[in-house]
């Protein structure tokens, strides 16, 4: 492939680039829906013209084009319709918007992560979520999972830290 | 009622890295030789049509200043800016602008310059089309673990192509070893090919597979070796109308051409959400494909396709478009690609140029689609001709997130009249 072409560093600019300011908000629904991750509990929106249920929250409907209100409970345990692996990610080897994700802390050194679509019970879409608990080697498409939530969540997209094997959570309760 | 149409030149550039020109001389040289191809004088265009990936070359964004470099002054300039489909965006604006009746000939032109952007697509491109919609929801609190999983770890494309591969796979019963045929198949092809990037001259599958570099797992279970470059290029096609394409000698006629969207598969806002349906399905590309068969008059396109050349930067998508262009059954284009069916000399070839595996200017990749088929029904792809009378080729294009599909159909005949 192509080789690395030796470039000139010909000017640096200092400065901030406060990411967290962009004047693009958040829909205001997500208010609603990390009001739900608080309580550990999962919503979608349910389109009383087709029955599609959205998780998470969407307020218009793209199969029939029409708004949605009404808001329905999702179980929390779900099953895995789409994954992929990442190779083992070590400090120094990628870097994200410049940023290591090892030495940020983000990933730890070595790790191999699981990305799955989950659809949960009750819902029609797809969430994209991390694999928890789990060797690469056992993932597979209808694999039976279930939501991982902080101890202690505080209201944000975060609270939802990902998913893990069904089984595993019955033989340690 | 519309007008026939037909591809009457073919322009490409050399594609890989080019540090020899600059965006607009490089656009200037596929302009030149499309125009040169038809056997056409810069005056007898009417009009232009062009476009590129937006913002992924990173800098001076050349469709917005260079008309002077590419024949346009005082004439009308359109840009066109679809994702992944804009070249295949590019050729049917042309198409739609002669069939109309406005215009007799028109020069269409997709390009992309990746290497001027120090990290080619990934600094410029997906800081424009990826991040914003990661940055609003930190006010969300949203964590980078989840988001490396919206990203598929290797980021945009490539990350939701992981999915889709493994989503393919699992409906279909093929392999990552049948990943590495279609690989190898399209960097041996690209050798064939002098405007291709990756060229790897009778590369087989073990090559792929057992190679320290590119053997490894960008994101399972899509291989480094699976992906396809960034490159620089620019092609372009003179799209003329039936009393111009008559002097030609064997212009390609266009036949049929649809372009159809699905936002059901992909994900939505926040790369999360919507994925109703499963990003290996494309539905939308099954659609355009009946729709455009059907104005060209095809009625058994798995007879009647002589070649096809499709948009697949990671392998799996060969096969998926493959069957959604209603060239294989459901789940069977693996078998085909076992039998060698898909071969430059096989029974129905499938990217004999070597694809978009071998060569991604992204503007540039689903125009040289078009451009490709056309080729090979004037019978000037020259190595990679395929050894057969080519009647009819299918050119295909995918973009946006996973959710574009543009199909257009070309012929040795012009379209029937009904």
């Amino acid at each position: 492939m192509a080789k690395e072409e030796k470039r000139k560093e010909t000017l640096t600019v200092e400065g901030d680039w406060p990411i967290g300011s962009y004047v693009y908000k958040a829909p205001p629904l997500y208010k609603e829906l990390l009001a739900c991750y608080k309580e550990k509990k999962l919503i979608g929106s349910l389109c009383t013209g087709c029955g599609m249920v959205y998780v998470p929250l969407r307020n218009i409907c793209g199969r029939c084009w029409r708004k949605i209100d009404t808001r329905v409970g999702v179980s929390d345990i779900g099953t895995v319709t789409g994954f992929t692996i990442s190779p083992e990610i070590r400090k120094g080897e990628v870097k994200v918007m410049g940023i290591d994700p090892v030495e940020a802390g983000w990933l730890e050194e070595g790790e191999r992560l699981i990305m799955v679509y989950v659809k949960f019970d009750g819902a029609n879409s797809n969430y994209t979520t991390i694999l928890m608990n789990a060797k690469p080697e056992e993932v597979h498409i209808g694999m039976r999972v279930r939501a991982v939530w902080k101890d202690e969540p505080e209201g944000k997209l975060s609270d939802l830290q990902g998913v893990e094997p069904v089984k595993q959570l019955q033989h340690t309760t | 009622m519309w007008r026939n149409v037909a591809v009457i030149g073919v322009g490409q550039t050399k594609h890989g890295r080019r540090r020899d020109v600059n965006v607009a001389e490089m656009i200037s040289e596929a302009a030149w030789r499309a125009i040169e191809d038809a056997e056409l004088a810069p005056e007898d265009i009417d009009a232009i049509a062009i476009g590129n990936m937006q913002g992924f070359g990173g800098v001076c964004q050349a469709e917005l200043w260079s008309g002077d470099m590419f024949g346009a002054p005082g004439k009308p300039l359109l840009r066109i800016a679809t994702g992944g489909t804009t070249g295949g965006s590019v050729a049917q604006c042309a198409i739609y602008q002669v069939a109309s009746g406005l215009f007799d000939v028109v020069l269409a032109i997709g390009f992309e310059k990746h290497s001027d952007s120090k990290e080619p697509g990934a600094t410029m491109g997906l800081a424009h089309v990826g991040l914003a919609n990661l940055f609003h929801l930190l006010e969300c609190g949203v964590d980078m673990r989840t988001s490396f999983a919206w990203g598929g770890g290797v980021g945009a494309a490539a990350g939701v192509s992981a999915y889709q591969a493994a989503n393919y796979m699992h409906r279909s019963g093929c392999g990552v070893e049948h990943l590495d045929m279609v690989a190898a198949k399209s960097r041996s092809n690209a050798a064939k090919n002098e405007y291709a990037h990756l060229q790897w001259p009778n590369c087989t599958p073990d090559d792929i597979a057992n190679h320290p570099r590119y053997g490894k797992f960008a994101a399972y279970p899509l291989r480094f070796g699976h992906i396809c470059p960034a490159s620089d290029g620019a092609s372009a096609i003179i799209v003329a109308s039936e009393e111009f394409a008559r002097s030609a000698e064997r212009p390609a006629w266009v036949r049929g051409l649809a372009a159809c969207a699905d936002e059901e598969n992909q994900m939505a806002e926040n790369a999360q959400g919507v994925a109703v349906v499963d990003s290996s399905e494309q539905i939308q590309c099954k659609v355009a494909a009946l729709k455009a068969y059907r104005m060209a008059g095809i009625k058994n396109p798995k007879k009647e396709i002589d070649v096809a050349e499709i948009y697949q930067p990671f392998p799996h998508q060969e096969l998926i478009y493959s069957e959604r262009l209603l060239l294989f059954d459901d789940g069977k284009a693996w078998i085909a690609l076992e039998e060698g069916e898909t071969q430059i000399d096989g029974r129905l070839p499938i990217d004999p140029s070597g694809g978009v595996l071998s060569t991604n200017a992204i503007g540039s990749s689903a125009m040289q689609r078009v451009a490709e088929c056309a080729l090979q029904i004037m019978g000037k792809a020259g190595e990679h001709q395929v050894p057969k009378d080519v009647k009819n080729a299918v050119a295909h294009g995918w973009g946006g997130s996973t959710n574009f599909t543009v199909v257009t159909v070309l012929g040795d005949t012009p379209r029937l009249r009904r």
